[in-house]
C-alpha cells in the first residue's frame, strides 16, 4: 500500500508548496495540498501543517488556524496514532490547538530571524526522527518571529522524553550562543506522549536539497523519511 | 505637597477610519464561523497600564498624555490613544 | 492648485485652468465631479508622467528591438521570455513619500503595491529586492527610526506573503535625511501561457467586470469639499495619513488571482492603484478598445454614506479588477468563494468605447474610454547647476593617517559595512528557490524548479557619482548592476529603473533627470540591454532647506544562469589560488566613499564609463565561465580594490599576499590605487595552472587582466609594491569591524 500524506493549506500558509515539492519530487512520496476547509482525514496516512502565517498570525500566531475544521480532522488522526507534524507556523498551530504542550513566544531579539542553525537529535523514537541517531547534529534554517519555546513544567517534559530537538553548536553543545531565539533549554522541537505528533520550528523542507544548503547538506530529508517510515511500520 | 499614587490604563488603537486587519480577521475567520455572528465588528489595540505618583488626578493624566505624545508611544500617524481609567491606588 | 466648483461641491485640482477648459471643450459639457477627479488623478505627474515622458522616449523600443521582450514600458511590469516556456516579470517603483511620513506602513504598502503590479501580469511573485536610502545613522535618531521601521515594514509584509526578499542596497547620506528613498522591486515567474491569459486590457465586449479583494474606504480622497456632510462622518484627525498594510489579505489575493487565471476564463486583469477603480476601468477599456457599463452601488464599502466620487476614486489597498468571459463567471466566482475573498460583479464590457458608471439611476461617469490617457506633456527647462564646476575640481588631500588605519575606518563605514542586520529580518529562503545566500554573492540567485536555469537579480546605483555627473553616473549604475549578476555567473537580460529626483519645475533638478535618462538610454543601447519598464518619482525635495536629494536613477537588472555548475559566488575558496583583477584602476576618487568617509568631501573626478571596454570584459568573463576557469568573482564597487579583497576573504577567513607593483599603470598614489572606484572591474579567483590560458584569452578579447596575488591560509592581507612600502591588514579585525557597525548603531 502506498503512503499518502496531506499538507494543509491554511489561508496564509506559505511553505505549503515548498513542502509538497520536497515530498513529491525529492522524497518521491504521494502528497496532496489540501485546502483547510476541504480536508478529510480518512484519505490520508499522515498530515503536515506547513510553515507560513495562517490567518496572518493575527491575534496570536496559530490561534485562528487552531479553530479550523482541518484541526478537528487532524485530531482524529492524532488519536488513532497517525503522524501529525507541525513545521514552524504548524508547530504554533499545534500548541494553540493543545496537541502539544508549551507555547511559542516572540524571539528574544524582538525581530524576525532568517538563518541557518544546528539542531541536535534528543529523541529518535518519534514519527519525525526515527531515521536519525540520538546526538546527530543537523544543519537547517529557521525563519520565524515567534519561535521562543516556553513551558512552565520543563521537568515533566524532560522526564517524559518529549524534547525531540534542541538548538546546538557544531559540537552538539546546547550553548546560549547556539540558541537563536531564546527558547527554554534550547528546545527546537517537541512531541506528544504517543510520539506521533511533533512540532518543529526550523524548516526541513528548505534543507532537503544540497543546492539550497550553504554547506551542501540535505539533512531535511531525514525528517520526511522518518515520517514515511513511521507510516509504513503502522500499515 | 503630598504626592499620591495613581494607576492609569491606556489603550492604543488604529484611527477609526484606518483599517484594522487584526480585528477584521478575528471577526470574519473566527467569531462568524463559530456562530458568534451577532458580533458585527472587532477592533484590536494595545493596552498599557502606568503606575505613577503625581500631585493630583489632573496632573497624573497630563503626565501620561505628555509622555504618550512626546515619546511617540502611540503612532500619531495611524493611531489614537484613549485613557480608559484613572484611579488612585489604595 | 486650481479650485473648481461643480454644482454644490468644490474640488482642488492639480489640473491647470487650460486643462480644465480642454476637458470641457472635448466633452462639450461640464464634467461631473467624479469625472473631474478622474482627470485630475490620471493627468497627475505620478500617473501621466507629463514632465518625464518627453525624456523617456529616448529609450529604444524594447518590444520592437528585442525578440525575447514580451512586455515593455507602459505595462504594469516588464516581461521577458527566458526560454523553456517561462516568462519572467519584474518592476521597481518608489514609495518614498508615504515612507517618510510613516516608515512601517509606508514601506509595507509599497511592497503591497509592487506585488500587485507583478500579479497583474498573470505570474506568481517570487522575490523582492529593496534599495533604501536614509540620512547617516550615527548620532541621528530620526534616521535610525526610519531605517528600523522601513526594514520592519518590508520584513513583516514580505515575510507574511511568503515572497522572499533576496537583495537590495542601503545607502546613508546626509542628502537623504529629510527625504528617505524606499524603492521596492519584485520579480514574478510563470509560464508564457499564464502571461498571455492576463493582459491589462479588456478586448472583448460582453465580458463581466469583477472587483475582488479588500473593501473600499475613503483612502486617498483629498482636496475635495462636499456641500452635504452628515455629522456622523469622521474628521481628518480620525483618518490615518497612510494606509495600514494587510499582508494576509494580499496573500489571499495572490492565491485567488493565480487560481482564477488557471481556470482560463480571465481575459483581463488590473490592480487598483492611483485613481482607484475609475482609472483601472478606463485603462482596461480604453487600451482594449471597448467600453463598459458599471453599477457602482455593487461595490462593497467600508464606511457609510460614501458618494460616487469617493467610491470611484478611493485608493484603498488590496483590490483587483478582473475581466471574465461570460461562460466562466461561476467558475471564477467559485475560486473567490473558496478563498473567502469579497467580490462584486460590477457590470459588463460593451463595444461603445465609452465608460459609463451608474450610481443607481444616475449616470455619474460618461467618458470616452481613451480620453483619460490623452494627457498633455509639459516641456521643462534644464540647467546644469553652477556649483558643479567647483565640486569637480576638488582634489584628494594628503592622507593624515596610515593606510591600514584608513582601511579599518572604511570597512566599518555605514555604506560599506555588512548589511546582515537587514537581511536577517527578511525571510530570504521561502519558496525553496534561493540558491546563493545573502552575503555570498553580488546578486540574489533563484533556481527555476524543474529546470537547470537560474535567475540572478540585482539593484543598485551610485548617488554620489550621479550627483557629480549624472550622465556617467547613470551609466555606471547599469554597469554595476550588470556586473553584480555577471559576478554570479549570469548573462544580463533586461533592465527596469526607478528614477528618484527633485522638483522637475526647477531647471537644475530637471537637468539631473534629463542627463540620467540620456546616460541610461545610451548605455543600454551600447550594451544591448532592453529597458522594459520604469517609474519616476519627482519632488524628492526638502521644503525647508529647499534642496533636492542626490539624483538616484535606481537600476534593476535580471540575468539568467544556464546550469548549476555555472553559479559563482564571491568568497575566496582555496589556498594557493591566484587572484586576478580585470580592468585598470584610474585616479577616479570623485564621489568615492574614501572621499566621503575620510575627508567629508563630495567632489573630485567621478569614474567614466567606456562601454566598448566593458563589453569586452563581459565577453571575456563569459568565455572564462564557459571554460570553467573562475572559482570566485566579485565586482569592485564602493571603497575600491582593497575593500573588495577584504570582503572576499571574510567568509572562509583566508588571507592574501598581494603585489601591486606592476598593476599601477598610471603612477597613482597609494590611496588612489586602493580606493578608486573605477567602473566595471572584477576580482576573480583562479587556479594557477590555468594562468597561461587566461592570459591568452585576455589578449584575444583585448581585456586588461593582471595577476596581483595568491591566497594564503593565514588571515592576513599583505600588500607589497605600494609607494609607502608594505601594508598588512588583519582579516579577522576587518571582518569584526565590517559586521558590528549597524548592530552597534541600532543597539541590537
Amino acid at each position: 500500500m502506498s503512503v499518502k500524506i496531506a499538507v494543509i493549506d491554511f489561508p496564509g500558509s506559505n511553505c505549503d508548496l515548498d513542502t509538497i515539492h520536497v515530498l513529491n519530487d525529492v522524497i518521491n512520496i504521494k502528497a496532496d495540498l489540501v485546502w483547510h476547509n476541504y480536508f478529510k482525514e480518512s484519505k490520508y496516512d499522515g498530515v503536515i501543517l506547513p510553515g507560513g502565517f495562517a490567518f496572518g498570525d493575527y491575534l496570536r500566531a496559530g490561534i485562528i488556524a487552531a479553530h479550523s475544521p482541518a484541526i478537528d480532522e487532524a485530531r482524529v488522526m492524532l488519536e488513532d496514532g497517525r503522524p501529525v507534524i507541525g513545521i514552524c507556523n504548524g508547530f504554533q498551530v499545534l500548541t494553540e490547538a493543545q496537541f502539544l504542550p508549551g507555547a511559542l513566544l516572540q524571539n528574544d531579539t524582538l525581530t524576525f530571524i532568517c538563518k541557518w542553525v544546528m539542531v541536535k537529535v534528543e529523541n529518535n523514537e518519534t514519527a519525525f526522527s526515527n531515521k536519525m541517531n540520538i546526538g546527530d547534529i543537523l544543519n537547517i534554517p529557521i525563519a520565524h518571529a515567534e519561535g521562543r519555546y516556553y513551558i512552565e513544567n520543563l521537568k515533566e517534559l524532560e522526564e517524559n522524553n518529549q524534547i525531540v530537538f534542541r538548538y546546538s553548536n557544531e559540537n552538539g553543545e546546547c550553548t546560549k550562543d547556539s540558541n537563536p531565539n531564546g527558547s527554554l533549554a534550547n528546545i527546537a522541537g517537541v512531541c506528544n506522549l504517543e510520539r506521533n505528533c511533533i512540532g518543529f520550528m526550523p524548516h526541513p523542507e528548505r534543507a532537503s536539497e544540497s543546492i539550497l544548503s550553504p554547506k551542501g547538506t540535505s539533512h531535511g530529508k531525514n525528517f520526511f523519511n522518518s515520517m514515511v517510515e513511521f507510516i509504513k511500520k503502522r500499515l | 505637597m503630598i504626592y499620591s499614587e495613581f494607576i492609569i490604563e491606556v489603550v492604543l488603537e488604529n484611527k477609526p477610519a484606518a483599517r484594522d486587519p487584526v480585528g477584521e480577521t478575528i471577526r470574519r475567520d473566527l467569531l462568524a464561523k463559530k456562530g458568534y455572528d451577532m458580533v458585527s465588528n472587532v477592533r484590536s489595540g494595545q493596552y498599557l497600564r502606568f503606575y505613577l505618583t503625581a500631585e493630583n488626578e489632573k496632573k497624573a493624566e497630563e503626565i501620561i498624555e505628555e509622555l504618550l505624545n512626546k515619546l511617540r508611544i502611540f503612532n500619531p500617524v495611524t493611531q489614537n490613544f484613549k485613557i480608559l481609567k484613572l484611579q488612585k491606588e489604595s | 492648485m486650481t479650485k473648481v466648483k461643480v454644482d454644490e461641491n468644490e474640488l482642488n485640482v492639480d489640473l491647470t485652468q487650460s486643462e480644465v477648459e480642454w476637458i470641457q471643450n472635448t466633452l462639450e459639457r461640464n464634467p461631473s465631479i467624479t469625472e473631474l477627479g478622474m482627470f485630475d488623478v490620471m493627468w497627475s505627474e505620478h500617473c501621466s508622467y507629463k514632465s518625464s515622458r518627453p525624456k523617456l522616449s529616448l529609450f529604444e523600443d524594447a518590444e520592437k528591438n528585442y525578440d525575447y521582450v514580451l512586455a515593455g514600458p507602459g505595462q504594469d511590469a516588464g516581461v521577458i521570455d527566458i526560454g523553456d516556456g517561462y516568462a519572467l516579470a519584474f518592476r521597481i517603483e518608489s514609495h518614498n513619500h508615504p515612507s517618510a511620513i510613516e516608515p512601517y506602513h509606508g514601506a509595507a504598502t509599497g511592497i503591497g503595491g509592487i506585488i500587485r503590479d507583478i500579479l497583474c501580469m498573470g505570474v506568481r511573485p517570487i522575490a523582492l529586492l529593496d534599495p533604501l536610502r536614509f540620512g547617516p545613522l550615527k548620532g541621528n535618531p530620526h534616521s535610525q527610526w526610519l531605517f528600523k521601521y522601513v526594514v520592519k515594514g518590508i520584513a513583516d509584509y514580505g515575510n507574511c506573503t511568503g515572497i522572499p526578499t533576496i537583495g537590495g542596497e542601503v545607502e546613508f547620506d546626509k542628502d537623504f535625511e529629510s527625504n528617505c528613498l524606499v524603492n521596492v522591486a519584485c520579480i514574478g515567474l510563470g509560464t508564457i501561457e499564464d502571461f498571455k491569459h492576463a493582459p491589462s486590457r479588456a478586448y472583448n465586449p460582453g465580458d463581466y467586470v469583477i472587483l475582488m479583494g479588500g473593501s473600499t474606504g475613503r483612502d486617498g480622497i483629498h482636496g475635495v469639499t462636499f456641500a452635504s456632510r452628515t455629522l456622523t462622518e469622521l474628521s481628518e484627525a480620525d483618518r490615518p495619513a497612510v494606509q495600514i498594510g494587510d499582508p494576509f489579505t494580499k496573500k489571499m489575493i495572490i492565491e485567488a488571482t493565480l487560481e482564477a487565471i488557471k481556470t482560463g476564463y480571465v481575459r483581463g486583469l488590473k490592480d487598483l492603484g492611483g485613481g482607484g477603480l475609475s482609472c483601472a476601468l478606463s485603462e482596461l477599456t480604453g487600451d482594449g478598445g471597448t467600453g463598459a457599463k458599471i453599477d457602482m452601488r455593487k461595490i462593497f464599502t467600508r464606511e457609510p454614506n460614501m458618494n460616487s466620487y469617493e467610491i470611484m476614486l478611493s485608493e484603498s489597498q488590496e483590490r483587483m479588477a478582473f475581466i471574465v468571459k461570460p461562460e466562466g463567471l461561476e467558475e471564477v466566482l467559485n475560486v473567490f468563494r473558496k478563498y473567502e475573498m469579497a467580490h462584486a460583479v460590477l457590470g459588463r464590457t460593451d463595444d461603445s468605447k465609452i465608460l459609463r458608471v451608474y450610481d443607481g439611476e444616475n449616470l455619474v461617469v460618461n467618458l470616452p474610454a481613451i480620453a483619460l490617457s490623452e494627457s498633455p506633456t509639459i516641456p521643462r527647462k534644464e540647467k546644469r547647476p553652477e556649483y558643479l564646476d567647483k565640486l569637480l575640481t576638488e582634489i584628494t588631500p594628503e592622507p593624515s593617517k596610515t593606510l591600514d588605519e584608513l582601511i579599518y575606518k572604511l570597512i566599518a563605514s555605514e555604506n560599506i559595512c555588512s548589511k546582515e542586520w537587514v537581511y536577517r529580518q527578511y525571510d530570504h529562503e521561502v519558496g525553496v528557490r534561493s540558491v546563493v545566500k545573502c552575503g555570498d554573492g553580488d546578486s540574489g540567485v533563484l533556481r527555476i524548479i524543474g529546470t537547470d536555469k537560474f535567475i540572478a537579480a540585482s539593484v543598485g546605483t551610485n548617488s554620489k557619482h550621479c550627483y557629480l555627473e549624472p550622465y556617467e553616473g547613470a551609466k555606471e549604475g547599469i554597469v554595476e548592476a550588470c556586473g553584480n549578476v555577471i559576478a554570479n555567473g549570469a548573462k544580463p537580460k533586461a533592465m527596469v529603473n526607478c528614477c528618484n529626483f527633485g522638483n522637475p519645475e526647477k531647471p537644475e533638478s530637471f537637468w539631473y533627470f534629463a542627463e540620467a535618462v540620456r546616460g541610461m538610454a545610451d548605455c543600454c543601447k551600447n550594451l544591448r540591454i532592453p529597458v522594459v519598464g520604469g517609474n519616476v518619482s519627482f519632488y524628492n525635495e526638502d521644503e525647508v532647506s529647499n534642496t533636492a536629494i542626490k539624483a538616484t536613477p535606481e537600476i534593476m537588472i535580471v540575468g539568467i544562469i544556464e546550469g548549476e555548475e555555472n553559479i559563482i559566488t564571491l568568497p575566496f575558496k582555496e589556498v594557493g589560488d591566484q587572484i586576478l583583477i580585470i580592468g585598470e584602476t584610474k585616479a577616479e576618487l570623485g564621489g568615492s566613499e574614501y572621499h566621503s568617509v575620510i575627508y567629508d568631501l563630495e567632489g573630485g573626478i567621478p569614474p567614466k564609463v567606456d562601454e566598448n571596454q566593458i563589453n569586452s570584459r563581459w565577453n571575456f568573463i563569459q568565455e572564462l565561465y564557459k571554460k570553467k576557469l573562475i572559482k570566485a568573482n566579485h565586482d569592485v564597487n564602493k571603497g575600491g580594490f582593497i575593500i573588495t579583497i577584504g570582503e572576499m576573504c571574510f567568509k572562509n577567513e583566508l588571507g592574501v599576499k598581494l603585489d601591486l607593483k606592476d598593476y599601477n599603470n598610471y603612477n597613482l598614489r597609494d590611496d588612489e590605487l586602493l580606493f578608486s572606484e573605477s567602473v566595471g572591474r572584477f576580482i576573480i579567483e583562479t587556479n594557477p595552472k590555468d594562468h597561461n590560458e587566461i592570459m591568452k584569452l585576455a589578449k584575444e578579447f583585448k581585456v586588461y587582466v593582471k595577476n596581483v596575488g595568491v591566497l594564503s591560509q593565514n588571515p592576513i592581507i599583505e600588500v607589497k609594491g605600494l609607494k609607502s612600502g608594505k601594508l598588512e591588514l588583519d582579516v579577522i579585525k576587518m571582518k569584526n569591524l565590517h559586521n558590528s557597525t549597524i548592530p552597534n548603531l541600532m543597539e541590537i
